[in-house]
């Protein structure tokens, strides 16, 4: 039996509409007050990134820790409050539902956590974390439940012997395994995948990068994949967006991204990767220096304390995200 | 050719553990010559970090047992030198960088007293040359402000900049051998760049030999002269760097360059990456045979109750696999 269809699925049909648009999404972080202090400047986490997602497809974010990539994901599921913005998941704003109405719609949307260990309670079996994305959901007999875990488990590449077996009791790609198990149980339309595969061994990444691509043509998800891993997003992603600071400098089909860059910072990110391809020419890194603090606000471009070729206007003037070529964006006066 | 700096022989060590007694490292040897960087590479598990710290003597004794061997460093045995001697050739002799900056430095102790501490234990100099001397080193690794540098706790420093004071700790007096047990992989692509840059300039200027342990195949490139590939406590193939990179010998590593995703070897639309099947097996459940056997597309009879032998290869090159070479 298919649970009943919620309230995303029947807006899901309207042609045209974007999966998931994002508009002007900002999440800031207030620091706790002091007694008799100002109120210090907030963190910027997230600070006004917009970007779409059409159905089907795969969108990577990418920047370095810090750059806000997470904090943009627990927001855009609205895990997290935002301080201003729009989200609108087939069509809805998911920030002016109620709880009822986010919750139902929640089965739509799914995330997998980077660390499988801490994203798995420790004291429940496999089978038993499997089930509650239907109990939750309001499938509640126990019998129907088992089954589907099961079948979930053989779906993602483990046996029915994991069933009854604890968290610890399996290794980090197969504890992946289960989340991503998890994530699907409810066949959701949009999947969050937050680093899916940094915690894992060499090895075993491609594995778990294999079973995600599968279950997409399977299952007809879209991923919103985050990572840090140039190489692993452009073999995973049709789309690329790059974060720094809280925004985004630039967003591009992959090929575009990749064969020919715009913003400086997407230049030195390609560059950075140690490659072992043979004949390959090693550029020296351009970039010195740390992200600055994103608690201090800066003017002008985000990145001109690191770009290589920045000019007085840099440290002034906000540069806009702007279409250079067809669907190529990118936010830097010298394009 | 002269002297190995560093000659590990037959190396076994094991812990003891509730499930008995459990063999991490089974028998390694190699030679780490002088000013070369060698990588030894592997998977979680596989041993590495704990070849690496036997080499200090930095593993608690107990659990830890170095069962048989020899590691031999200017023609003397580490293995049987007392405490007092050990500790003179900590950080004088052979240093090492953790792979995490976060969790290895002091919290409670400025930079400046973390690194005069071993130019005060291992020279006679006086507080005020050590803390100069501090200064300079962290100039060195490229570090802004080092006076004010010295004054500041480790919270305050980002993950780059402690990874630098690390190094700057391991160079204070200038070691023969510096152990680089993963030293970029908490950093971010643009700070890990920078540090592997740092790394052999370093390398260059004094000239010392340097033994990176990592798991990853960019850094190998990157950095190393020659390369070790361990699976399950064993060294399964070794040679020069980019010979070995460009044409493995043995399955595991072919499956390892394999499962890396290429940039820029843009992807037919929905291909897969080839994977290696299964998991690294765990320390009390050593397969049979050639412990790789299980997750092995080439395994034949033979290598299920044979162990593969470690074998001779062109071009100083060594692999332990019962396949013909050219097979894979």
């Amino acid at each position: 039996m298919e649970l009943s269809p919620g309230a995303g699925l029947a807006m899901n049909t309207k042609k045209g509409i974007p999966l998931l648009e994002v508009q002007g999404l900002k999440k800031h972080f207030f620091p706790q007050m002091k007694f008799l202090e100002e109120q210090a400047p907030p963190v910027r986490a997230v600070d006004g990134i917009s970007f779409t997602l059409q159905a089907g497809e795969t969108l990577g974010l990418v920047g370095e820790s810090g750059c806000g990539k997470s904090t943009a994901a627990r927001t855009l599921l609205r895990l997290i409050e935002p301080t201003s913005g729009q989200v609108n998941f087939c069509g809805t704003n998911l920030f002016d539902l109620k709880e009822t109405a986010l919750r139902s719609l929640r089965r739509e949307m799914q995330i997998i956590f980077q660390d499988p260990y801490s994203s798995v309670n420790p004291a429940r079996r496999i089978g038993h974390i499997l089930q509650e994305p239907f109990e939750i959901h309001g499938c509640r007999d126990k019998k129907e439940n088992a089954e589907k875990a099961t079948q979930l488990l053989e779906r993602v590449g483990l046996t029915s012997g994991h069933f009854n077996r604890y968290p610890h009791e399996l290794s980090g790609g197969q504890l992946q395994r289960v989340g991503i198990a998890r994530a699907i149980a409810l066949n959701p339309k949009l999947v969050v995948a937050d680093e899916p595969v940094s915690a894992l061994d060499v090895s075993i990444q491609a594995q778990i990068i294999n079973l995600l691509l599968d279950l997409k043509e399977k299952l007809d998800i879209s991923y919103l994949f985050i990572s840090h891993d140039m190489g692993v997003v452009e073999y995973f992603c049709d789309r690329v967006a790059v974060m720094y600071l809280g925004k985004i400098v630039e967003i591009a089909h992959s090929e575009q991204i990749y064969n020919s860059p715009m913003h400086p910072y997407t230049t030195a990110l390609l560059n950075a990767i140690p490659s072992f391809e043979p004949g390959r020419i090693k550029q020296k890194t351009s970039i010195r220096g740390d992200i600055p603090d994103p608690a201090i606000l800066q003017r002008g471009c985000a990145f001109h304390s690191r770009c290589p070729i920045k000019e007085k206007k840099c440290e002034d003037d906000i540069p806009a995200l702007e279409e250079i070529t067809p669907g190529h964006h990118v936010a830097c006066f010298f394009k | 050719m002269s002297e190995p700096e560093l000659d590990i022989q037959n190396l076994k060590i094991s812990f003891s553990t509730p499930r008995g007694k459990l063999t991490a490292v089974n028998g390694i040897s190699f030679q780490l010559n002088q000013g070369e960087a060698l990588a030894l590479v592997g998977e979680s598990g596989c041993g590495k970090t704990v070849s690496a710290l036997s080499i200090l003597r930095l593993l608690p004794e107990p659990p830890a047992e170095i069962s048989s061997g020899k590691i031999l460093f200017s023609g003397q045995n580490l293995l049987s030198l007392n405490a007092k001697t050990l500790q003179d050739l900590r950080g004088r002799s052979i240093a090492m960088v953790f792979q995490d900056p976060m969790t290895s430095l002091n919290p409670v102790l400025t930079i400046g007293e973390q690194m005069a501490e071993t130019l005060l234990r291992h020279t006679t100099m006086t507080r005020q040359e050590a803390l100069q001397k501090s200064a300079d080193l962290l100039s060195r690794v490229d570090l802004p402000s080092p006076k004010e540098k010295l004054k500041q706790y480790p919270h305050q420093l980002s993950g780059g900049m402690r990874q630098r004071v690390m190094i700057a700790m391991a160079l204070t007096c200038s070691p023969r051998i510096l152990i680089a047990d993963e030293p970029t992989t908490a950093l971010d692509v643009l700070i890990q760049a920078q540090i592997l840059e740092l790394l052999e300039s370093l390398k260059k200027e004094t000239g010392m030999s340097m033994l990176i342990i990592t798991h990853d195949l960019g850094v190998v490139a990157e950095i190393a002269q020659r390369v070790l590939i361990m699976y399950a406590g064993e060294i399964v193939e070794s040679g020069p760097a980019h010979a070995l990179l460009d044409n493995p010998l043995h399955p595991y590593t072919r499956g390892l360059i394999a499962s890396v995703p290429k940039l820029g070897a843009l992807k037919k639309k929905g291909a897969r990456l080839e994977e290696i099947p299964g998991t690294v097996p765990s320390l009390d459940q050593r397969p049979s045979g050639c412990a790789f056997h299980p997750r092995c597309a080439w395994a034949i009879e033979k290598c299920k109750t044979q162990k593969p032998q470690l074998r001779e290869a062109e071009g100083e090159r060594q692999w332990s696999c019962h396949l013909e070479p050219g097979s894979l």
